[in-house]
């Protein structure tokens, strides 16, 4: 049951005119009960994939299986709750009246409307109109619209977007409260942390293309040592006839072992016994920013 | 589709633009029925009253207020046709209703049947201050209140709703094509109150008539004789509708349904971005 597929696209691509490819041939798969954090840069065409798996715009080619049914069929989608870009409700209706008219339309309970409200922490300022609300609270009531069905499958884009830290920590801990047990959250977003923090897999799309899908730590890639070391092209030598050519590289003037990082200590020794002075000997684990940057050819600090 | 039709109500019972419709309507309509009744106690220097009293009697309710479906009720409805469809892109709300289970074409549905009842509303907000004023009349004139047919209330309201109704479907295909309701009840209000006066005037002028016909099909030609069709001896000297009542029930329908059909074509078709 763990590994079954919830979401599945097959050359999901979505073209505007003849100039404009928003979305390239993205084979996706999302796998039941995980946190699935949908990264990409702004434009990269992470919400127009999403749009198209609730079947609010069609795709120019390919396929799409969400829930087991066609993106948009009703059968499906009353198996998912979705927040799409910002928060679409009604100004002049208050907050609770607002999820009412989503579970009409649903057809869920009116009941669990308080519940809901209760869960994204917004009971005490439910009654008042939506027009009113902080960014903070529009996206607390867009995740609570989302989980008015109980779904199984919770597709969110980008929640934090327009809010304060404190907002994006709360978020981040409602996501993660959200994602217990059995239900899928499929997550788009640009912030990469926020994507480590919380998710179990990741999709990297840039240009509208997915340009690798795999589990954080695959992504992250093995741990490994980071050497400093004078003489360093000595140092290197001694290393990769210690531990083999292929678990060494060297960028910016260190030089990275792929392996464990206790074995640091046996490379101190190695290289202080043959004179080789050592500055810099330390674990290292490339971050998620450092990777993405890699995939999608984007500058950091850019 | 009950669902539909129950999310629909919930939220637009407090809508403010149908509230403020409907308190205009209802505003327009007394203060028309005073500056008659002041008309109609007032003679001018050669004696003459430009409002015959006896039009604004209860009897007289039913064709009095028929004044109102054109140009003011039907620009009113485009105004809120064109709002209740433009602003479900404005407020991104059209995403949330389409996430949620129910089919585009059966949200649609929902919706129009909403819309018919809020005309509905507009047309009961009118002929009840029809009734209130005339007898507000009749009480101060001394006069007697008798009151229509039931039967010509029936058809009197239902040509006031058809007029709403075919008008607000003007402003809903308007606010979905467009997606968005400014210019929608721009557009929709410049066609109903110049667009389609200027092209009657000017077919009706080509080949001395010979293209009248085609101006029988414009909405508010049929809209108007409609209305003009309940009149009565006392109101004077009648002005011959250009068709018949019939013949405008018909192409009113007809547009009625065209335009939400066209509408929900629109939406069932397009993606919502």
């Amino acid at each position: 049951m763990e590994n079954t597929t919830i979401v599945e696209t097959h050359g999901l691509t979505k073209r505007y005119g003849s100039r404009v490819l928003a979305v390239s041939s993205v084979d996706m798969s999302v796998r039941r009960g995980e946190v699935y954090g949908f990264l990409g840069p702004n434009g990269a065409g992470k919400t127009t994939t999403l749009r198209m798996l609730v079947g609010l715009i069609r795709p120019t080619s390919g396929t799409a299986t969400v829930v087991g049914h066609a993106p948009g069929s009703p059968a499906g989608l009353k198996r998912i709750g979705a927040l799409i870009e910002s928060p679409g409700f009604y100004p002049y209706l208050s907050g609770r009246e607002n999820l009412r008219v989503v579970a009409d339309l649903a057809g869920v309970s009116q009941k669990r409307v308080d519940e809901v409200l209760d869960m994204v922490e917004l009971t005490s300022r439910a009654g008042r109109k939506f027009g009113t609300y902080s960014t903070g609270m529009k996206q607390r009531l867009g995740v609570a619209a989302a989980l008015l069905k109980d779904p199984e499958l919770l597709i969110l884009d980008e929640p934090t977007n327009g809010l304060d830290p404190q907002g994006m920590a709360e978020m981040r801990k409602l996501i993660k409260d959200i994602g217990q047990g059995d239900r899928t959250v499929l997550l788009s977003s640009h912030l990469l942390g926020e994507v480590e923090q919380i998710c179990d897999r990741v999709g990297v799309i840039s240009n509208g293309r997915l340009v690798t899908q795999s589990t954080v730590q695959e992504l992250l890639g093995e741990e490994g040592v980071l050497v400093r070391a004078q003489p360093a092209d000595q140092a290197q030598e001694l290393l990769a006839k210690i531990f083999g050519p292929e678990v060494i590289s060297r960028r910016d003037g260190a030089i990275y072992v792929k392996v464990k990082p206790e074995n640091s200590i046996e490379i101190n020794r190695r290289l202080t016994d043959v004179g080789i002075g050592v500055s810099e000997l330390r674990p290292f684990e490339r971050s998620l920013e450092e990777v993405f940057f890699q995939l999608t050819g984007e500058k950091q600090g850019s | 589709m009950i669902a539909t039709i129950r999310a629909e109500w919930r939220k637009s019972r407090f809508r403010p633009a149908f509230l403020v419709a409907g308190g205009v309507m209802a505003g327009i309509t007394a203060l028309v029925y005073g500056l008659n009744w002041y008309l109609a106690l007032h003679p001018n220097a050669a004696g003459e009253r430009a409002v015959n009293i006896a039009t604004l009697y209860p009897d007289q309710f039913v064709n009095n207020v028929m004044g109102a479906a054109f140009p003011v009720g039907a620009a009113m409805a485009i105004v809120v046709g064109a709002i209740f469809a433009g602003s479900e892109f404005g407020w991104s709300t059209l995403k949330t209703m389409f996430t949620q289970g129910p089919g585009r074409l059966t949200v649609w549905a929902g919706r129009s049947v909403v819309f018919g009842a809020w005309m509905l509303i507009m047309t009961v907000v009118l002929f009840a201050v029809g009734v209130g004023s005339s007898i507000v009349v009749a009480l101060f004139q001394g006069h007697a209140i008798a009151w229509p047919a039931a039967i010509d209330v029936a058809k009197g309201m239902g040509a006031i709703w058809l007029v709403f109704a075919v008008n607000g479907a003007i402003g809903l295909a308007l606010g979905t094509l467009i997606r968005q309701s400014a210019a929608a009840l721009g557009i929709g209000l410049i066609y109903v109150l110049a667009v389609e006066i200027i092209a009657v005037r000017f077919i009706d002028l080509i080949n001395n008539g010979a293209y009248k016909w085609v101006t029988e099909l414009f909405v508010n030609q049929n809209a108007t004789a409609l209305t003009r069709s309940f009149t009565s001896p006392v109101f004077g000297r009648a002005i011959a509708p250009a068709v018949s009542a019939e013949h405008a029930v018909l192409v009113l329908v007809a547009y009625g349904i065209g335009l939400v059909v066209v509408a929900a074509g629109l939406l069932r078709l397009r993606d919502v971005t």
